[in-house]
């Protein structure tokens, strides 16, 4: 068996789960299960938010060990969903490795995703949602709609200006809904600020973030649900800071 | 009636929707926008039953991490998507911003009782979440 081919394949789907946002004890025991499967009797898989580790021993003894650097990456369920039940089938079924890596390498580009309207109008329709949750009248909830737009338009398509730093990009993202929200008010749309700021924050809350973290820490990966943690919190900083200089800036209006 | 659909049911309802609105950003397909939308439904019924305080948002986290390992192991999807999207309602936004204002206003006082609430809600969801899937693995395993 090429066993730098298998040691590829498993990498290349660790590093997939990784990208779609799976925790750490997912990545590392589908892969552990995909190289167990395949007849190697102690894999090593070592994870942490953006690098993993995959080392074997191949049965004449020859050590071999692939490094993957995962990016910053968002959160892609259906993707996550197909890892999951692509390496249960490997694990079952094992099939030669020429198939099952290209199984693998056609994950990315076979996931359906929502085209960006969809997923603008996503962004509009939460906040919205959140308007009335928060004690907000009708009103308010066409004023989170505007924001929530705002915001999702300034993320999907603004990424090339506003540069890849997510501090830099939330900061700038709740500064400018905090902003809008104080024009919408005094323009007559919304009608309290409070509620229609925090409903087009709410889509960026690190929610993620910490749900992960404390998943990661249950799961004993304390060094990654650190990581995590201090992620939100860094997050929940950038959002507070751009609230408080939209509004400085909305003052002066 | 009237104060059972206002002080329930469009709440719910709403909740449901925004989750829905959620699931098209981390891309989410087909039964599972529906499956992640009624967890935060369900989610957010539980904390207002239970009293909209820290203990609630632990209840209804609880509840939450129940219907999405139910949902998971039915479909036998990862549960990540679910519980991730589900609790989004709950996670404590407007804590952020009021201890944001209060910092600002230069109000110590209420500034760090804001920011404890805050920090009560996060570290309550996630335990809820987290006790749920505890226990549900630990019953499943045994059962095997």
């Amino acid at each position: 068996m090429d066993y730098e081919k298998l040691l590829n394949m498993a990498a290349e789907l660790g590093y997939q789960l990784m990208y779609s946002g799976a925790e750490i004890y997912r990545v590392e025991e589908s892969v552990r299960r995909l190289l167990h499967a395949y007849g190697l009797p102690s894999p090593e898989v070592f994870a942490i938010p953006n690098c993993i580790i995959v080392s074997v021993s191949t049965p004449d003894g020859h050590p071999i060990t692939r490094m993957r650097r995962v990016p910053a990456h968002g959160t892609d369920i259906e993707l996550l969903e197909r890892c999951n039940s692509l390496c249960r089938r490997l694990c079952t079924e094992t099939p030669p490795l020429d198939e099952a890596q290209a199984l693998i390498f056609a994950l990315p580009e076979a996931i359906p995703r929502h085209s960006p309207h969809w997923v603008l109008l996503g962004y509009g329709l939460a906040p919205a949602f959140f308007a009335p949750l928060f004690g907000g009248g009708l009103r308010d909830t066409a004023a989170s709609f505007l924001c929530g737009l705002a915001v999702g338009f300034c993320l999907i398509y603004g990424r090339r200006f506003i540069g890849a730093n997510s501090f830099f990009r939330t900061a700038l993202c709740s500064a400018l809904a905090a902003l809008l929200a104080m024009l919408l008010a005094a323009a007559g749309v919304g009608r309290n600020v409070d509620v229609v700021t925090i409903s087009a924050l709410m889509v960026l809350v690190p929610g993620m973030a910490l749900t992960n973290a404390m998943r990661e820490i249950m799961a004993g990966d304390t060094f990654s649900g650190l990581s995590r943690t201090a992620d939100a919190i860094l997050t929940a900083s950038a959002i507070a800071l751009g609230a408080a200089a939209g509004q400085a800036a909305g003052s002066f209006f | 009636m009237e104060n059972l659909f206002f002080g329930y049911v469009a709440p719910c309802l709403c909740a449901f929707l925004a989750c829905v609105g959620f699931t098209f950003m981390f891309n989410i397909h087909g039964a599972g926008k529906l499956i992640a939308g009624a967890g935060g439904a369900l989610g957010w019924l539980v904390y207002l039953l239970a009293g909209s305080s820290i203990f609630a948002a632990f209840l209804a986290a609880a509840a939450i991490g129940f219907f999405s390992e139910i949902m998971s192991r039915v479909r036998l999807c990862p549960v990540t998507g679910y519980v991730l999207v589900a609790l989004l309602p709950l996670v404590p936004g407007g804590g952020i911003y009021y201890a944001m204002r209060h910092c600002v206003a230069g109000e110590t006082n209420q500034f760090l009782s804001s920011l404890l609430h805050t920090f009560g809600m996060a570290a309550a969801l996630a335990v809820g979440a987290m006790l749920a899937s505890s226990v549900f693995r630990a019953v499943f395993r045994r059962r095997k």
